[in-house]
């Protein structure tokens, strides 16, 4: 039931929520280029730094925490690994570890920059952003139905399985292939009901007119406003600093001698 | 005016053996509210979805006869051209409903026309007004009850303005008295939009009184086309897997004690009229 | 007693508090109907009976049996639900291993799992079809599919989640029938519905819920002519009641639950004022 809870979206009432969603997604993707071009650890605390401040105003902190917690361990998975790839070519710690914490905080860096424009923008938004970059309908279309059909299905899943414990099925008793085939009464009847939603609502969609014309309209449209341009141009102004000094060679701290004082060889 | 005109209609799924229609006639006037009852499968539905056209065209089959649907042929006509005469509304609210709010699912089919945005918006409001569910614009379907859900399918419908409004069981997901309700919405759209209504449903005691005629389609014929008072007068209705009003019975039974009993009553208040018509003529 | 509810509360981790503190006692062999609208906690109650949901406050005693200290899978024993869409869930390719499979998943021997399917697929007029696909039965048929499969066990405790959805008048005479039957086999049979005029005809013991609470508790009669109590749990009235109760200026009496009731009535009214 928390799930369903969690797809239900409101509109929030921030600055960063009342923010264009195209203004977002350009942000997002300017905060990640400058992440991937540059491997100096000062300018990513500094892009991270700038996206706490971002997720504070707009009040997602908790949900974002969440989001980082969930995950954690594809993070310590890429500082083990740069740390041992980066070991096994040049056996220095403090350049592994260097490599491994520059690399992990990118990876931070990136999910923040997605998670604050999912968290901060409704799916109809969202929607909107594709439907306006021109992407073909049949695809925006599907990303809908796949937000609105996920709490449906959840619900389903849950009513079949309680109908069949009340049949006397233990989903998680008995060794592994027995728990695999303890699947089969669940799923069955969960792919049967797909298959005759999947017609209902085709049957639904024709007389909806999908496909109609060619030329669908909105009803809906997302329009810049003078917030929208304000914001867009400082991040302009932001991301080409930042383009610069790598193009310049004018990173401020070198990242791995810095920690090279604190393990010396 | 005649808006519908079924001959000779007959129909067999693909990869079935047994027709679901055989010889189907009906005509339907303008305005008229015709209820559509009988058995599970007797082809109820197969029948409705012949008159917009997704039979034969989203469900082959075998299909042979004539419909005319307001001059156009369902089984040569695109369906969106024919949902724009006729409009379809499906048993289950939830797979009806495709988009994140309300207003967004009222819109959808008027934004597959490719109409000017501002007719949508117009359309849309007036939708909604209709249906009385301006105050849930904003939700998203999976918070609405089945009702509201059921509303918004309505509306939507309605938005494209067809003339005939086709209903397959738009109360059989819902509790009895949510059911009554919409029944009454639906009886209170189709008089102010003077709307054609086919209506299939299995709870006649809430609209026998209303509908101007009753077909009974069982084992996929029609069985009965007439008045809802005389095939409850002269039929046994449980026989085609229709439950007749407790009050019809009632009054069919008092009309075989009392002599002076005039009609066979399809609702509370005919039944109320006519047990004070006769104390009072004591 | 079949089942004790001492003030059970039930709080869905949506935080829905779908039962406020219900007490009730169904005795063994009582045919029971728990009506109210859509949220007021009807299938909340069927699905503390086999354990499926566990009081979040208070205790649910099913056959003596604490339902916090017994599994699923055991109080299904006792206690079977046919759920509201039982014909959704089917998943195997025969009709005969449809119903043996909770048979074997109790441990049943393969020749007390035959035996007992055959005997549920007899009552319920099924037999024909034993090594038929369910997919392939009618709407009416599966529905009784589904109630075969739970009373292969033979729970002592029935319990059905709104039996009569969806279904034709020729299906509901039939569902009455073996409803019925079930009943006077001295089994406990408890209905959770909305269909007034099918409670009517079975003249149950009604219980009304409303938001989580029981409001009323008592007979068929009296509960269902109740206008306050009916409006109080948002059921609609069994259309001769509302049609006799605007008739009560003139002296009739509105506890009329069946055509039968209404003809004497009206005789009496008519023919004792012609007199």
């Amino acid at each position: 039931m928390s799930l369903f809870e969690g797809l239900r979206f409101r509109p929030g009432t921030t600055f960063v929520h009342r923010l264009d969603p195209r203004v977002k997604l350009a942000t997002s993707t300017m905060v990640l280029i400058t992440a991937v071009i540059h491997i100096d650890i000062v300018i990513i605390l500094f892009l991270l730094m700038l996206e706490s401040l971002v997720i504070l105003s707009a009040k997602v902190q908790n949900l974002w925490i969440k989001t980082i917690r969930g995950a954690l361990p594809l993070v310590a998975i890429v500082f083990a690994i740069t740390f041992f790839s980066q070991y096994s070519r040049e056996p220095v710690i403090s350049t592994g570890l260097g490599y491994a914490l520059t690399y992990s905080l990118r990876l931070l860096v990136f999910l923040s920059s997605f998670s604050l424009f999912f968290l901060t923008t409704t799916p109809d938004e969202i929607a909107l952003t594709l439907q306006q970059l021109r992407v073909p309908y049949e695809y925006t279309f599907a990303f809908v139905s796949a937000i609105r059909f996920t709490p449906v299905m959840a619900e389903e899943l849950q009513v079949v399985l309680d109908a069949q414990r009340a049949r006397g099925l233990e989903v998680d008793k008995g060794p592994f292939t027995k728990r695999l085939r303890n699947l089969i009464p669940v799923l069955v009847p969960l792919l049967v009901n797909v298959i005759r939603r999947s017609y209902e609502l085709a049957e639904a969609m024709e007389v909806k007119c999908f496909g109609a014309s060619r030329k669908r309209t909105s009803l809906k449209q997302l329009n810049m406003r003078r917030k929208d341009i304000f914001f867009l141009v400082v991040v302009l102004i932001l991301f080409s600093v930042g383009v610069s000094v790598k193009l310049l060679g004018l990173e401020p701290v070198k990242t791995l001698p810095l920690l090279g004082q604190f393990f010396p060889d | 005016m005649t808006i519908i005109q079924v001959r000779d209609l007959s129909f067999t799924y693909a990869g079935s053996s047994k027709p679901a229609l055989k010889n189907v006639n009906i005509s339907v006037e303008k305005g008229e509210f015709v209820l559509v009852v009988g058995p599970s499968g007797g082809g109820k539905s197969t029948l409705l979805r012949c008159l917009n056209g997704l039979i034969p065209q989203f469900y082959e089959g075998e299909y042979s006869g004539k419909v005319v649907v307001d001059g156009l042929e369902p089984d040569k006509t695109p369906t969106y051209m024919m949902s724009q005469v006729i409009g379809m509304v499906f048993q289950n609210p939830q797979n009806q409903l495709f988009a994140l709010s309300v207003e967004a699912d009222i819109a959808f089919p008027l934004e597959n026309l490719g109409l000017p945005r501002d007719e949508i918006i117009q359309r849309v409001e007036e939708a909604m007004e209709l249906l009385n569910i301006t105050h849930l614009r904003d939700r998203s379907p999976f918070e609405l009850s089945g009702g509201q859900q059921q509303r918004v399918a309505i509306a939507s419908v309605l938005a494209i303005k067809p003339k005939i409004l086709a209903m397959d069981e738009p109360t059989s997901f819902l509790d009895p008295l949510t059911a009554a309700q919409l029944l009454s919405i639906i009886d209170d759209v189709r008089k102010r939009l003077q709307l054609t209504v086919l209506l299939v449903e299995h709870r006649v005691e809430l609209a026998a009184a209303k509908a101007d005629r009753i077909v009974v389609v069982s084992d996929g014929c029609v069985v009965f086309d007439g008045s809802p008072r005389d095939f409850f007068e002269f039929y046994d209705s449980h026989l085609y897997g229709v439950s007749s009003p407790k009050v019809t019975s009632l009054s069919k039974r008092l009309k075989t004690h009392l002599e002076k009993w005039n009609r066979v009553c399809l609702s509370a208040e005919e039944f109320e009229a006519e047990v004070r018509s006769l104390v009072s003529h004591l | 007693m079949s089942a004790i509810f001492e003030s059970v509360h039930y709080i869905y981790p949506s935080k829905v508090h779908a039962l406020r503190g219900v007490s009730l006692e169904f005795r063994p062999g009582e045919l029971v109907a728990l009506m109210g609208e859509n949220g007021s906690g009807k299938t909340t109650l069927l699905k503390h009976i086999n354990g499926l949901l566990k009081p979040v406050k208070g205790r649910v005693i099913v056959e003596g049996i604490d339902t916090r200290t017994a599994s699923v899978a055991q109080l299904s024993q006792v206690a079977g639900l046919v759920f509201q869409n039982a014909e959704e869930m089917f998943f195997e390719s025969n009709v005969f291993d449809e119903v043996a499979f909770a048979l074997r998943n109790f441990g049943y021997s393969e020749e007390v799992v035959r035996k007992r399917v055959e005997w549920a697929l007899k009552f319920f007029e099924l037999d024909t079809y034993s090594s038929q696909s369910p997919f392939l039965l009618s709407g009416g048929e599966k529905k009784r599919l589904a109630m075969a499969i739970i009373l292969a066990w033979s729970p002592r405790i029935i319990c059905l989640d709104e039996p009569t959805i969806g279904q034709d008048s020729l299906q509901k005479e039939k569902m009455k029938h073996m409803i019925k039957m079930l009943n006077t086999q001295g089994r406990t049979v408890l209905l959770a519905t909305h269909d007034v005029e099918f409670v009517a005809e079975l003249r149950p013991r009604v219980i009304l819920l409303s938001k989580g609470e029981v409001v009323a508790d008592g007979k068929c009669e009296e509960i269902l002519t109740d206008e306050t109590l009916v409006k109080k749990a948002s059921i609609l009235m069994p259309q001769l009641v509302y049609a006799f109760k605007r008739l009560e200026d003139l002296g009739f009496d509105s506890r009329v639950l069946d055509v039968d009731d209404g003809v004497r009535q009206v005789l009496k009214v008519l023919r004792h004022e012609s007199v």
